[in-house]
């Protein structure tokens, strides 16, 4: 009776599971052309609003929806008129006037004119004005703005922007992200909620925001320039853990993803079916000397450190070769820069010498401040810092690492607390300046805020970056930027170390995309061109 | 019978002095546990306004701040915040400008969902392969109870979570890899729970899609609860009253089904329940994890990005819910518990 009991029991016990697995059945995806292009990066935008953000995951959502009066020509870092047709800068500089291209429409139907373009810089620079949210930094405007006095809509199609003084770095800052045009309807629209609700004339027109799942747009087909979006709809997912987003590629989930680490593209690289876009990136990492600790004031310790610390090494080590040394503290190719190895030389002999000649700076102990998250120019900053103390004590210093989470070593580094300190830059511009009064200049030296955390401050160095900027000829600013250049290697403030790539891995059927110097994703002219025929 | 119905007016009395009782201890506890966030949030030496931006200027921060309230006396932030807790005006998200209590109105659905289909999915997983162990005479299912048991409490769920991935989305492309819906198709409206939305829409390709982005994190999130049901139930099952229970039941006639699914099941719930009531801190861990891994819009990844970005707003209200919901679970297993031991007790005396 009891057996019995127990094989009918069984059969029930069975039955469920063998019905269950039968219908778990999958099916992959075909190679069809898909409706929408699925990409996905470690973090969702912060705010859609393209004056008050300056994380590259809300520029490059922005990026697919809204333009400025010039942008960066594709793959370049030349700029070009976008929603301006045309544009000149008067003899003295003070004056940039911009023809407004005809017949563009913001999404919503509103036509770009003077008046409608006026909108987006007047809520930066009005404190007054009613789209100057309370809460909302416009950080940029104070950096890169602040030189223009006022707009004036000459007429219906003609804008212009008078300045205060002559700025050499304003035209390439009129092309990126705080002054791409928005709609002012929008405002009207949306009022505070704005930021949720991007209303440009670009590609994409925004459709959906799941916050910390995906932004949703779609096709602009009435879209003013080139051909049009190569995708009904463009999706952009945030999936934190690399590994996850990694599988989802490997899965066919995805068709591309960025913020992968150097050391997890071995996988991708010899696998047929994805496209691995890599190029430098705007970014420099690199090795501060707080002016506010004793211990680093002699210039001639900070040169043995220099000296001691192998850069090669540390690119290959802790950036898996994707990347390259930084010769100077601004990345080659930008104005004023040399194509050359730097001054910095790796010469552990010499260094050696020098702290064999100074004994009291092997009596102290440095404290070398570096962080745990990865960031472009440091995929693993703790390994920079390990790699950096060994070289340290091989020439006979004391070196102590302290570790600290992302934010909490932003707001020590901002305070100057630390003797030695890792941290890097990546420009929102290609202009030299965001680069070298980001770090020498002593305004931007401010307890608390300073981005230039050496606090360095030498008037000398403030009046060459200043001059820099009034002057209009790129080859007199050249000139200035060697002199800015020659004073850096005299006082060696920092150390700049590596640049590290910008990786964009791609489904190997997408086609048109053109990886950006200025750091951002363009996807308005990517489209799908199917398996590549065998030739 | 007639016993239970001339306790009932006498019941009556304890019940509405544990319910009182409970809620001082509520007020009590919530108003230590604002206090402590409160505290914490304080003692943080960073500036939240100033480190959300790359080129802070500093008159702007300050006006900012000023904004937020954030320069008032901290008495009058301390008191602010409680009340606006209690109000359920939780204010703004410094990072993304979002209403803290939107944010959560649509990341809790999320992470409950998950959750407590993690939690159920567990324990019917738990007491489910002991039972039919039992009852089947299949003492080798308790060998992947066992095995299941030192799996779910000493492998890290990050890695479960990764094989599970690998297996199931990658190699054999059955499940998604992470997300909690398809961004082709129309969202679910409604509670916030999609099964529950598309099931109520009558949207079956929707409850499919759901299930799909389900299956995966339910069962990582499972296998912890399922290890701790099974360990509490086959050590509970080796007590000898249940052993001399069921050799009685046997002999009476019942069948394995009746005996272990019935009579075993109600007598061995009350500790379940308890068992699953005191690690809701540890599922609440381990929900943080299974969300990282599969990309879950849930409360989990919130809160950790929101205490990362020093999102103080996020991290005093988005910190004290989380307080305020384990206390309510805690307390009514608590109070479901010692309901069931009632039971227990009383059939004891029959």
């Amino acid at each position: 009776m009891r057996r019995l009991d127990h094989h009918w029991f069984r059969l029930w016990v069975i039955l469920p599971v063998v019905l269950l697995l039968s219908a778990c059945g999958g099916s992959r995806e075909s190679g069809e052309a898909p409706a929408s292009f699925i990409f996905a990066r470690g973090a969702d935008a912060q705010k859609l609003d393209p004056a008050d953000v300056d994380d590259g995951e809300s520029v490059n959502t922005m990026a697919q929806m809204l333009e400025g009066l010039v942008g960066f020509k594709p793959g370049t870092l030349e700029i070009e008129p976008r929603l301006a047709a045309s544009y000149s800068i008067s003899g003295d500089g003070l004056q940039y006037t911009f023809a407004i291209r005809p017949d563009v429409r913001f999404h919503d139907g509103t036509a770009l004119t003077a008046e409608t373009a006026r909108f987006s810089f007047d809520r930066q620079m009005d404190p007054t004005h009613p789209a100057h949210f309370p809460t909302a930094s416009f950080q940029y405007w104070q950096n890169f703005y602040s030189d223009i006095e006022r707009v004036e809509v000459v007429d219906a199609m003609t804008l212009r922007l008078h300045l205060r003084q002559p700025n050499a770095s304003l035209l390439s800052s009129l092309a990126i992200c705080p002054v791409w045009l928005i709609s002012p309807a929008a405002f009207e629209k949306h009022g505070d909620q704005l930021p949720f609700h991007p209303v440009g004339t670009g590609p994409y027109k925004f459709v959906e925001w799941r916050s910390s799942e995906a932004v949703v747009m779609e096709r602009n087909d009435d879209y003013w320039g080139g051909p049009r979006a190569g995708f009904e709809r463009l999706v952009m997912r945030s999936i934190p853990l690399n590994t996850s987003r990694l599988s989802e590629l490997l899965a066919g989930k995805i068709h591309g993803l960025d913020g992968i680490q150097p050391s997890e593209l071995s996988d991708l690289e010899n696998d047929p079916r994805f496209t691995i876009h890599e190029a430098p990136g705007m970014n420099v990492g690199y090795l501060s000397f707080s002016m506010l600790s004793e211990k680093v004031q002699d210039p001639a310790l900070r040169r043995a450190i220099s000296m001691a610390i192998d850069r090669d090494n540390l690119v290959q080590l802790a950036l898996d070769g994707h990347g390259s040394v930084a010769a100077y503290p601004a990345p080659r190719g930008y104005l004023g820069i040399p194509d050359d190895a730097g001054p910095v030389r790796h010469d552990p002999e010499a260094a050696r010498k020098l702290v064999a000649a100074n004994p009291q700076w092997a009596q102290q102990t440095l404290e070398l401040a570096t962080f745990g998250q990865p960031r472009m120019y440091f995929p693993d900053p703790a390994r920079i810092a390990s790699l950096v103390r060994n070289d340290l004590e091989a020439v006979g210093l004391q070196v102590e690492i302290v570790n600290r989470e992302f934010k909490s070593h932003l707001h020590a580094s901002r305070r100057g607390e630390f003797d030695l300190c890792l941290l890097g830059w990546i420009a929102d511009t290609p202009d030299t300046d965001s680069f070298l009064a980001t770090f020498f200049h002593s305004r931007a030296a401010v307890m608390g805020s300073a981005t230039n955390i050496s606090f360095y401050r030498n008037p000398e160095m403030d009046a060459l970056l200043d001059s820099a900027l009034r002057v209009a000829d790129s080859r007199e600013r050249e000139r200035i930027y060697r002199q800015v250049l020659a004073v850096w290697q005299r006082d060696l403030p920092i150390v700049p170390l590596v640049q590290g790539n910008q990786i964009t891995v791609l489904d190997h059927r997408i086609g048109g995309y053109v990886l950006s110097p200025a750091g951002n994703h363009f996807l308005g002219p990517t489209y799908w061109k199917g398996n590549p025929s065998p030739e | 019978m007639s016993n239970v119905s001339k306790k009932q007016p006498q019941k009556s009395v304890p019940l509405i002095r544990f319910v009182l009782s409970e809620l001082r201890r509520f007020v009590v506890i919530f108003l230590i546990a604002s206090f402590a966030i409160f505290l914490a949030i304080e003692s943080m030496p960073e500036d939240p306004v100033s480190l959300r931006v790359k080129n802070p200027d500093p008159q702007r921060i300050e006006e900012i701040r000023n904004a937020l309230g954030l320069n008032d006396p901290a008495p009058v932030r301390y008191v602010r915040s409680v009340l606006d807790f209690v109000s359920l005006d939780w204010g703004e998200s410094l990072i993304s400008g979002r209403p803290v209590a939107g944010e959560i109105g649509r990341y809790l659905p999320a992470t409950l969902e998950l959750a407590a289909l993690g939690v159920l999915f567990g324990i019917t997983m738990g007491i489910g392969l002991v039972l039919v162990a039992h009852a089947t005479g299949w003492r080798w299912l308790l060998q992947p109870v066992r095995g299941l048991g030192a799996l779910g409490l000493t492998i890290p769920i990050f890695w479960i979570g990764l094989l599970l991935i690998l297996l199931f989305s990658v190699k054999l492309g059955l499940t998604p890899v992470g997300g909690r819906f398809d961004f082709a198709y129309p969202n679910p409206q409604g509670t916030g729970f999609h099964l529950l939305d598309s099931l109520l829409a009558g949207d079956l390709q929707a409850l499919w899609i759901s299930i799909k982005h389900l299956a995966l994190p339910v069962a990582t999130l499972g296998l912890y609860p399922a290890a701790v049901v099974s360990g509490t139930l086959e050590a509970r099952l080796g007590e000898s009253y249940l052993q001399r229970l069921v050799t009685a039941l046997r002999a009476r006639g019942f069948s394995p089904a009746r005996i272990w699914g019935k009579h075993v099941l109600r007598l061995v719930s009350g500790p379940v329940v308890t068992v699953i009531g005191t690690q809701a801190g540890a599922l609440l861990g381990g929900a943080v994890l299974t969300e990282t891994v599969y990309s879950w819009p849930g409360m989990g990844r919130f809160l950790v990005d929101g205490v990362l970005n020093r999102d103080i707003f996020v991290i005093q209200h988005g910190l004290l819910l989380v307080v305020v919901l384990a206390l309510l679970v805690v307390t009514s297993a608590d109070f479901l518990a010692s309901r069931l031991d009632h039971q227990l007790a009383r059939k004891d005396e029959d």
